[in-house]
């Protein structure tokens, strides 16, 4: 399993940031993840791994500036 | 000697010039209803009142400074004549202690880099101190004897020009030692603004903004960085400003609502606590995220903005400062839970006059390493503190000092100048040692580092004149617009923000108008409509943060859980629902969100008035260097060649098989300038300003900023309609 905020969510192998958000509703809504504490940007969804156990946070919009 | 926070302190000396007590008003509904006028040149002091009509227009804050500029100017001030005005004014919510981000300060002046006017938003507690002193605004004008200091005193009640020589050079050591001088053993109650000797011997100079402390027993400071107002303060022969106040509670402001002020700001103050742990983090790590996330979507500028990413990004951004900021929780206002002021502490420099020293840095943000780090070719993250370090002390803007030398950097790559004019400096990107003796120089008034200082823009005409220089690469890569230095965002792939920087009424700079994400990520505003309406709204609401005394990072770096299932989820609507509650309850003036627009809709057209009546304020000035709208090098273009071939193809129906780089290059220039134009027209229509970029009568009648002076500005620019 994998934890979004307070949500439990089945991991599978293989499964990539692009996977994950994939399956979800809003998922296109989001730019930028937090995976175990680490930032990863909507460039590198499809390349990085969730590993088991993993918790994400969905980080909804980058205002900047 | 005494030492304070790790510094020694000199004994001072402070020879009254002039002295000036009053009676402090009550304030009421976030109003004193005065202002403060200094005339340095006299020496003269007094308070003008605030009529229902100001504040009705102006608002407060950046409104307010720009009206007293307005009237100290005329359209032939210079920025070293004694009639321009540093302006200094917080606003009506400015001083809130429970609110986040409700202690911001304004300052505004004719820049020596633009020649219009500039304003920039900074912490600490001056404003709502000089608010509760009894003043909703400053101006300073003339000049001093070059050791002035300041006093505006709300406590004793009276205002003091002092005369102190024997103080320290730099704003560090100044601001440290003049908050131990006039805190009588209460150092909360002071904050001082000061800037240091490279304001003095530049035109990019800054102002440090001071707060007390307690946890650490030192002076912190946030800066108003751009456009140089830190030279005209310098210029002015001011050594410092200080504020002295004592107490700050829910009820400084007297709120017309207590109970609906106090309400909504617990809502807001809990939302931001609850939410910044999953979301930015700015409470831990300030806007240093943003480093690897603009890296990734190559928007990070690096090597003068020619590339928007390097793999060197990961050595300066959160992953590496969030070990090396000191921890706390660090607001640069009370009760602020966004508390994004994060400093290192035990810093020792390798170089310049701290060499060897411990000291504490504040800051850096994401502009400053961005400034001083990439976009100079520097991916050491103790560089960048050092840089940021002597900036602050030193009084100069990291914004434009590394946009400058990035500039610098380039030319000299380029072989556009060499070291016979680098006085033997190495300018080649990341040579680190070279930044940082550029920066000492500029501090120094000396050598290439004097140049460097005079900013991009007369750089440009300097190295073409003196140098032999070729103008257009230079007009390409030369990273300015209406004279100030570009802040550190790529734009090549949204014309959105190009439109924010380039539209941008004191010049290119983010607080106007960021819309990188959400143009070019998000992709909300594909037509060129939807691009003019977003340069309506975004610059119109960023305003108005800056006519209240308000930081916009709660707005939008924080948002609410359910904000992406909103009608329009980039403006963030139940944050701008609370900000009309806010206002409504502190100035009992009940108003809606579209109020709030039509209130910055107002103090925007005067300024865009202010800069005509100064020369400027023209389609003319609102152009961009090329390098913001796309690739000037055969390198750039071929670094991106696949996206920029597709574009051709794609977007422009160009086939660009069997053309040379150039060729590509030269079409692609002519359909993004061409774009360029085609999204000014539409902003300036949807502004209500002509095909020039000229509000109209029709536009000015409808804001009420109909006074006979505008009208005369529009009228002798051939705007009578």
């Amino acid at each position: 399993m994998i934890k979004i905020g307070e949500e439990q969510v089945p991991w599978h192998e293989g499964m990539t940031v692009s996977g994950l958000l994939a399956q979800r509703e809003d998922g296109h809504m989001y730019a930028v993840v937090r995976l175990n504490g680490k930032l990863i940007s909507r460039p590198k969804f499809d390349t990085t791994p969730i590993p088991d156990n993993s918790e994400v946070i969905l980080i909804p919009m980058v205002a900047g500036g | 000697m005494v030492e304070i926070g790790g510094q020694e302190m000199p004994e001072l000396d402070a020879k009254e010039i002039k002295t000036f007590e009053y009676v402090r008003p009550e304030i009421d509904k976030g109003y004193a209803n005065q202002t403060l006028r200094v005339d340095l040149s006299k020496p003269e002091i007094s308070v003008e009142p605030v009529s229902d009509k100001m504040k009705e227009v102006f608002i407060g804050g950046k409104g307010f400074g720009l009206w007293l500029l307005w009237n100290c100017a005329n359209e032939k001030t210079r920025w070293n004549d004694p009639e321009n005005a540093v302006c200094i004014a917080s606003g009506p919510l400015g001083g809130t202690p429970t609110f986040p981000g409700s202690g911001k300060s304004i300052v505004t002046a004719i820049s020596p880099t633009t020649g219009i006017p500039i304003d920039s938003n900074v912490g600490g507690y001056f404003g709502p101190y000089l608010k509760f002193s009894g003043f909703d605004a400053l101006a300073v004008v003339g000049k001093g004897s070059g050791d002035t200091v300041i006093l505006i005193d709300g406590i004793d009640q009276k205002v003091q020009i002092f005369d102190m020589p024997g103080l320290p050079e730099d704003s560090y050591g100044l601001s440290a030692a003049l908050t131990d001088f006039f805190a009588h053993g209460k150092e909360q109650g002071i904050s001082v603004v000061s800037t240091g000797p490279g304001a003095k011997h530049t035109l990019i100079g800054c102002l440090n903004f001071t707060w007390y402390d307690p946890k650490r027993k030192r002076v912190r400071y946030k800066q108003a960085g751009r456009g140089g107002i830190g030279t005209v303060f310098a210029d002015k022969g001011i050594r410092a400003i200080v504020a002295r106040w004592d107490g700050v509670t829910l009820d400084s402001n007297r709120p017309a609502d207590k109970e609906t002020l106090k309400a909504v700001s617990k809502a807001y103050s809990k939302e931001i606590r609850d939410l910044d742990p999953k979301q930015n983090e700015m409470s831990r790590v300030g806007t240093t995220h943003l480093v690897p996330i603009m890296n990734d979507f190559d928007l990070l500028p690096t090597h003068n903005f020619r590339y928007g990413s390097h793999p060197g990004a990961n050595n300066i951004g959160r992953e590496v400062y969030q070990h090396i900021f000191d921890p706390g929780f660090d607001g640069c206002w009370k009760g602020c839970t966004v508390a994004c002021s994060h400093g290192v502490r035990d810093f020792v420099p390798v170089t310049g006059p701290y060499k060897g020293q411990k000291v504490f840095v504040d800051g850096p943000e994401y502009e400053t390493i961005a400034g001083c780090g990439s976009n100079i070719g520097v991916f050491d993250p103790f560089t960048i503190l050092e840089m940021n370090f002597y900036c602050d002390a030193y009084g100069l803007d990291t914004i434009s000092v590394g946009t400058s030398i990035a500039f610098v950097m380039e030319c000299f790559e380029m072989g556009l100048i060499n070291k016979t004019h680098t006085g033997g400096l190495d300018l080649g990107f990341g040579n680190r040692l070279s930044a940082l003796e550029l920066l000492h120089q500029m501090a120094r008034g000396e050598g290439f580092g004097a140049i460097v200082g005079q900013g991009v823009r007369r750089m440009k005409e300097m190295f073409e004149k003196e140098y032999g220089a070729d103008p257009e690469i230079m007009k390409d890569i030369g990273m300015e617009s209406k004279g100030l230095e570009f802040s550190e965002y790529m734009t090549k792939e949204s014309l959105a923000q190009q439109g924010g920087y380039g539209l941008a009424l004191k010049g290119p700079q983010h607080d106007e108008a960021w819309l990188i994400f959400l143009d070019m990520v998000h992709n909300y505003m594909p037509t060129f409509e939807q691009k003019a309406e977003a340069l309506h709204w975004f610059p119109m609401f960023r305003t108005w943060f800056g006519l209240c005394g308000l930081c916009k990072l709660p707005w939008n770096d924080i948002v609410p859980e359910d904000n992406k299932d909103t009608p329009e989820p980039a403006k963030v609507m139940k944050h701008v629902q609370w900000y009309a509650e806010y206002f409504s309850a502190v100035t009992g003036r009940k108003v809606s969100p579209d109020d709030l627009i039509t209130m910055s809709e107002a103090v925007y057209n005067f300024q865009r008035i202010f800069n005509l009546r100064m020369g400027q304020g023209r389609r003319e000035h609102d152009t961009i260097p090329y390098r913001a709208m796309g690739p000037v090098t055969v390198d750039e273009y071929e670094s991106r060649e696949e996206r920029y071939d597709s574009q051709l193809r794609e977007k422009y129906g160009v086939d660009p098989s069997g053309k040379s780089t150039e060729e590509k290059i030269a079409i692609l220039r002519k359909y993004r300038e061409q774009e360029y134009e085609s999204l000014k027209d539409a902003v300036y229509e949807r502004r209500g300003w002509t095909k020039d970029g000229i509000p109209t009568v029709q536009t000015a009648k409808r804001l009420g900023i109909d006074f006979p002076e505008v009208l005369e500005v529009l009228k002798k620019h051939g705007v009578v309609s």
